[in-house]
């Protein structure tokens, strides 16, 4: 998993930036970082947009990653509860489908 | 202390307008106010819309205001800003005045959703999330976003799927009074509780509801009885998964504290507020955020019933977005006409001795927020 820390300061974040919008004088670093985390929280979607529609209902998660501060929004297969520990299974059109370990 | 004065206040009923454009909508709810601040001349017009090009194919709108009302060769413009776009028009109003570049402005807001089947008004929602993203691309909604908040509230503090429901209940109850609401039918917790979920924990009555609807607003620089006595904005992350303190609206509190030192007076002398409660959720956070009640604490408050018309701290008497509707481009100006009528004392859910009144207008995930403090002279 790609991760953007800041050179100045504690900020990390999934997504790049322009600079930290923390300290907002660091240069945000790429990093790999395990894709392992637990789940901070999470939503089952039972009424999608059109172009999800077709999926629901599914899982999104908030997962804070184990290696980093950052934290990514990912798609999980199957039903989680907050603590749970997941990892990475897939990347499928820019979407992070996570799994229960 | 802008020294702007509300001068008139005009709004549609809110609901399903099959037979009406947006234009006449807009055009209604202008024309009250209009006449409510006794035809002044008016030297430009800020309208607050959303969707109207995406799932309407009308822009332009301001300019519809200014040819339609005959107000003349005027500078208007559309302000978008999510949901927020309402509360951003008026902003927009105030610095024109306050700038000295306008003597009275016409702020109005419009939106119309109801003709639109429910996957196309969220796909045209799903707009206000940051969609160059990973997370977007994960299927969050904007729903999902606050159910996702809601999940983590539950789990750090003791407020339950329940507190939630009060909070819909309780704006339900006051939509009933008021005749411009779009729900004007009684519910009941076990009602609340047992409805289809949309994206858990948030079923049915936790999701405001797609509406169609218009306000609008005379504001100018001559003294009259409602003075703002402080406009703020704010903006916040778009990202959840950027968000610092995931139970935090950044915008919401920095708004908030913006608001409350230009005014100069705290939460505590607040005497009747409109919310913006998109979902019961949001309602719950902002309640805590504007410094009404404790941080993790808002669902105690809910419980002992602070936050009802009758309570200490009356929040959303006009039914809020849950029940008075939630056209989004109107939202922000609706909650000023549901607060100028609790000045001037004609408001459904009338609270005793109002005198001082907050609106808070949020945006996106979080993205904007606005708040506005008024003041009975
Ligand atoms: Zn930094």
């Amino acid at each position: 998993m790609k991760v953007y820390q800041c050179d100045q300061c504690e900020y990390a974040s999934v997504s790049n930036k322009y600079r930290c919008p923390s300290c907002r004088t660091g240069q945000l670093q790429e990093q790999d970082v395990s894709s392992k985390g637990s789940v901070y929280s999470y939503t089952n979607i039972h009424i999608a947009p059109a172009e999800f529609a077709h999926l629901a209902p599914y899982t999104v998660a908030l997962i804070q990653l184990d290696e980093s501060k950052a934290k990514v929004t990912a798609r999980t297969d199957g039903n989680v509860e907050i603590g749970d520990v997941a990892e990475l299974d897939y990347v499928e059109d820019g979407a992070y489908i996570y799994r229960k370990c | 202390m802008t020294n702007v004065y509300i001068e008139g206040i005009g709004m549609t009923k809110f609901g399903k307008f099959v037979d009406k454009s947006m234009k006449q909508l807009l055009v209604e709810a202008s024309i009250e106010a209009l006449e409510d601040a006794g035809n002044p001349k008016v030297d430009a017009v800020f309208v607050g819309n959303f969707m109207g090009g995406s799932i309407g194919n009308q822009e332009i709108l301001s300019a519809l205001v200014a040819n339609e009302l005959g107000l003349g060769y005027i500078p208007t413009a559309k302000v978008e800003g999510a949901c927020a776009s309402g509360g951003i028009a008026l902003r927009q109003g105030i610095i024109g005045i306050l700038s000295g570049e306008y003597d009275t402005v016409l702020i109005a807001g419009v939106e119309k959703m109801k003709h639109a089947s429910t996957a196309d008004v969220t796909q045209a929602i799903n707009a206000a999330m940051d969609n160059d993203s990973n997370e977007k691309q994960a299927g969050l909604t904007f729903p999902g976003f606050f159910g996702v908040l809601a999940n983590r509230y539950f789990y750090e503090t003791e407020a339950t799927k329940e507190h939630l429901a009060m909070i819909a209940l309780k704006n339900r109850e006051n939509a009933l009074n008021n005749p411009l609401a779009q729900f004007q039918k009684p519910t009941t917790m076990e009602e609340i509780m047992e409805a289809r979920i949309i994206t858990s924990p948030l079923g049915l009555f936790d999701c405001s509801p797609t509406t169609d609807g218009a306000a609008a607003l005379v504001i100018t620089r001559k003294k009259g009885a409602i003075h703002i006595r402080s406009s703020a904005q704010s903006s916040g992350p778009t990202q959840m998964q950027d968000a610092d303190d995931l139970l935090s609206l950044p915008a919401v509190r920095e708004s908030g504290r913006l608001a409350y030192e230009k005014a100069g007076v705290g939460p505590e002398d607040i005497d009747v507020v409109e919310i913006h409660d998109c979902f019961s959720m949001t309602e719950m956070l902002a309640i805590e955020e504007l410094g009404f009640f404790n941080k993790r604490e808002g669902w105690l408050a809910v419980e002992q019933g602070r936050t009802k018309a009758t309570g200490d701290k009356p929040v959303n008497t006009s039914g809020g977005l849950l029940s008075r509707g939630h056209p989004i481009g109107a939202t922000g100006v609706a909650q000023m006409y549901q607060l100028v009528q609790q000045l001037r004392g004609t408001a459904p859910n009338q609270v005793e001795h109002a005198r001082l009144a907050l609106a808070q207008n949020l945006g996106g995930t979080g993205s904007y927020s606005t708040v506005h403090i008024l003041e009975r002279l």
